[in-house]
């Protein structure tokens, strides 16, 4: 019995200190890299991979010093190392004044001083840092028995090139997304901010993936309790792997028990440049295009970057239709269903009868028409997204238009019920974060459950429990409901329901500290 | 604001006549010089409630006997509270669903709401308090087809004695006010500034809600007639029963309920803070525990009470003879003394 309780309390509580999940087991291998610097321990340590380059050559200096180059096939530019390394150390240089001068005690210091080109070179002594160096696709050489070697960044091996992210199309604005390399994508963001307070901060994460991660904000704009926050939640975070950024999500969010999104993320990186200038802290990892943002609030969900593109009355509209697709998609079936089975006095008597007439013949009370339908729709929904396009949408046709004809022509379902589930559907499309949008059906479930129970009394009390779990949400120490409650009227007005003219947003959002006052705007 | 709204046309007409709606705004007002005091002592003695000043400025027995009191009224009407949430929406809309439904619904919302913290409380009450104002209007504004204009007529044909008369009625609503800013202040910072602020706030918000009390009355009237006013006991209710837009919407009543009901909770849910308080206070009693008897006795005294009318009038006698004379006397006194104690140099 107390091992089962232990067991539960482990599923469920979170550790409060160092966040330990599945950490790798301990290999011989993390013996031998204590040991020191030698091209013959690294070669012992990675000869059982068939994708480890070995190259074996001589430098002729003062003496002829053997040298041993190790790469990982796929993860280098084989041309680059080519032509800028070895053809330079082996033939264009022999007889060049220093490298005649290079003995096994000075080869290292000549060789990147005097004879190699490249940018990223830079001389290593530790064993860890050897290997490190290798699997992250660097290529290192070692001299002879030296206790040192040099790293040499020659990074290159397939990759998705920079393309318009599925998730987040827009109509108006740029069309390029981030990628699944970090370098790529801390480019993309340098093009947006060129500017020396743009900082990126390098991170490893993950005892066996050891995935370079960087956390990115701008200083004097980003609230340092913030920043130091972020890295302080990072460092406790102990895990064998980190493949996407799903794994630190749930460790660094504030409340793990609560459906709604504590973390914004974004594919794009005219997004994140936007976030990083609102005083917002950006989370890359190597291997995935999503980035993390932190902190985020519930309105940011319902807002996109499109609405700064437009112009302002446009981007009003915008967002006044996804606060009511939000709204109707947490509510609406609820609400038939409290309706339906409580309270027609709402319905004027036409309208009435026009329900009762749809309803006629219907064997199953409201509550369990809506919950089937629902239920009918989340599955649709989860078998067309991870099918083929074209498989996808002949599952839409067939979901929705074939299975909901047969349904109310059988008199299993009322018509109503059907317009309702498929406003509901269309709606809740109309959340641009996915992650919302899970939330949003989640919930959808309970509060049908009390519609059909408690009338509009369950309705109320749902949707205030709701409100008060969201009211106390925080997001990195930001209250997640701000600026509405606490109540921040000039960035409840400049851009929260509405975007003011972009001459008028004098002032960063006061969600957080902020030190420096947004420049533009007219006076 | 708490859940004046529904029975304060009844009360204030049926001592005020077609008077009572201009008594709305005085009433409310009297609570203005007893926020002052009150923030004042909060001013002289930081981070302290009002019971732990009365036991500093009274000295021990009498400060626990008054918050001994304090704690017993609070808790009385917190659970009546409850108990009118039942009263409501089974008198209205709910009528086959029993009692206990609805209150361990508005019990679990305090609950959560407790749970959650004062700073969420103030969110929430941040929060609902538009949704309240938006309510109302809308209820008020689509009632003006149905308006007579000839109900209103002759104003002070009996001078200015309805008004007062219907300010005794609206006086106790301000007193369970102060009575939950008794313990609050204890939470609120006691900045030059911020006091300063504080003090603008009560003022901006009693003139607030005075007027659109006195809107609520005044709409009522127009439309019922003081002898229907006085006769129905949630006239706000039966006013949205008549709304009708367009043949589309009709009967908002159920979905004013709705937004009557956060109101319900945030009062209920500052008595039982007021509870919470009191316990500290006095007894030293404190913990989730507690908090989770304080929930069984309000329920108690939810199920204990009678239905209809009897609840309201027990609410009217909690508010009338047991609040309204101890706040009256309790903080001027307290105010009084603790200043001349400062002056004496005790």
């Amino acid at each position: 019995m107390r091992s089962w309780l232990k067991m539960i309390k482990e599923l469920t509580i979170r550790p409060k200190g160092e966040r330990k999940v599945r950490k790798s087991p301990s290999y011989s291998i993390d013996e031998d890299l204590k040991k020191p610097l030698s091209g013959q321990t690294v070669k012992e340590i990675l000869s059982k991979s068939s994708d480890i380059v070995f190259r074996e050559f001589f430098l002729q200096g003062k003496e002829r010093i053997p040298c041993l180059l190790i790469v990982v096939d796929g993860l280098v530019d084989k041309n680059l190392l080519d032509e800028f390394v070895l053809k330079p150390l082996m033939v264009e240089l022999v007889g060049h004044p220093e490298l005649a001068k290079a003995t096994l005690s000075n080869v290292i210091d000549i060789t990147i001083q005097s004879l190699l080109p490249g940018v990223e070179i830079k001389k290593i002594s530790e064993m860890k840092d050897a290997v490190s160096s290798i699997l992250s696709g660097d290529s290192v050489i070692f001299f002879g028995d030296s206790s040192e070697a040099i790293v040499i960044g020659a990074r290159g091996w397939a990759h998705r090139g920079v393309n318009e992210p599925i998730a987040e199309s827009i109509v108006k604005g740029p069309h390029e997304g981030f990628a699944e390399t970090l370098r790529i994508n801390t480019s993309l963001l340098r093009r947006k901010i060129k500017h020396p307070s743009l900082r990126i901060i390098s991170l490893k994460l993950g005892d066996m993936s050891n995935t370079d991660l960087v956390v990115t904000y701008i200083e004097k704009i980003a609230s340092p309790d913030i920043v130091s926050e972020v890295l302080k939640r990072l460092a406790k975070i102990k895990m064998d792997s980190v493949i996407d950024v799903g794994y630190i999500e749930e460790m660094i969010e504030d409340n793990p028990y609560s459906p709604f999104p504590q973390i914004a993320y974004t594919e794009r990186p005219d997004v994140l440049a936007g976030k990083l200038l609102e005083g917002k802290v950006g989370i890359i990892v190597d291997g995935t295009p999503i980035v993390l943002v932190v902190p985020a609030i519930l309105t940011q969900f319902l807002n996109v970057n499109e609405d700064y593109y437009q112009r302002a009355m446009t981007a009003i509209l915008s967002r006044f239709v996804r606060y009511v697709g939000a709204f109707v998609a947490v509510v609406a079936p609820s609400v038939y269903i409290a309706v339906t089975t409580f309270h027609q006095e709402i319905i004027p008597t036409d309208l009435l009868m026009s329900i009762s007439a749809g309803r006629q013949g219907v064997p199953f009370p409201a509550l369990l028409e809506a919950i089937t339908m629902t239920v009918v729709l989340e599955i649709l929904q989860e078998a067309g997204l991870r099918l083929p396009k074209p498989i996808g949408q002949t599952i839409g046709i067939v979901g929705a238009l074939i299975i909901g004809d047969a349904a109310v022509n059988a008199g299993l379902v009322s018509p109503l019920m059907v317009i309702i589930i498929g406003l509901t559907a269309v709606a809740s499309y109309a959340i641009p974060y996915y992650d919302l949008s899970l939330a949003v059906r989640l919930i959808r479930f309970p509060l049908m459950i009390l519609a059909g129970i408690l009338g509009f009394f369950g309705v109320a009390v749902g949707l205030y429990a709701i409100m008060i779990h969201l009211l106390g949400l925080r997001s990195f120490g930001v209250p997640y409901t701000s600026p509405i409650a606490p109540l921040r009227i000039r960035a409840l007005l400049q851009d929260t329901f509405v975007r003011a003219p972009w001459w008028a947003l004098k002032s960063r959002p006061q969600l957080m500290d902020v030190e420096e006052p947004r420049p533009n705007g007219k006076g | 604001m708490g859940t004046t709204f529904l029975p304060v046309a009844s009360l204030v007409t049926g001592v005020g006549g077609r008077d009572g709606w201009m008594s709305v705004l005085p009433g409310f007002a009297v609570g203005i010089p007893y926020s002052l005091m009150i923030l004042s002592l909060s001013e002289q003695y930081p981070r302290k409630n009002l019971l732990q000043i009365s036991e500093a400025v009274f000295g021990k027995w009498i400060g626990k006997s008054l918050g001994f009191y304090y704690t017993l009224i609070v808790v009385y009407l917190g659970g009546l509270l409850l108990g009118q949430i039942g009263d409501i929406y089974q008198a209205s809309t709910m009528p086959v669903t029993p009692l206990w439904v609805f209150f361990l619904g508005g019990i679990f919302l305090v609950l959560f709401l407790i749970k959650s913290g004062i700073e969420v409380f103030a969110r929430f009450s941040e929060v609902v308090f538009p949704l309240i104002v938006i309510a109302l209007l809308l209820n008020v504004g689509l009632s003006v087809p149905r308006i007579e204009q000839g109900e209103l007529l002759p104003i002070l044909s009996e001078g200015f004695k309805p008004i007062f008369l219907g300010a005794t009625k609206v006086i106790p609503f301000v007193m369970t006010y102060m009575l939950f800013l008794a313990g609050i202040i204890a939470f609120l910072p006691t900045g030059k500034q911020e006091l300063s602020q504080l003090k603008t706030g009560v003022w901006r918000i009693i003139f607030l809600v005075g007027i659109l009390d006195t809107f609520v009355v005044l709409i009522q009237l127009l439309i019922f007639g003081p002898a229907e006013t006085i006769r129905i006991v949630y006239g706000l209710l039966v006013l949205g029963k008549l709304v009708e837009v367009s043949r589309t919407v009709a009967g908002v009543e159920s979905l004013f309920l709705g937004v009557w009901l956060s109101a319900a909770v945030i009062k209920i849910g500052s008595l039982f803070y007021a509870v919470i308080w009191g316990l500290e206070s006095v007894f030293g009693l404190k913990g989730v525990n507690w908090r989770h008897a304080i929930a069984v006795v309000f329920l108690g005294i939810a199920f204990r009470f009678v239905r209809g009318p009897s609840l309201i009038i027990e609410i009217g006698l909690v508010d009338e003879y047991l609040i309204m004379p101890f706040v009256s006397l309790w903080i001027p006194i307290l105010w009084g003394v603790s200043r001349w104690k400062r002056g004496a140099g005790i």
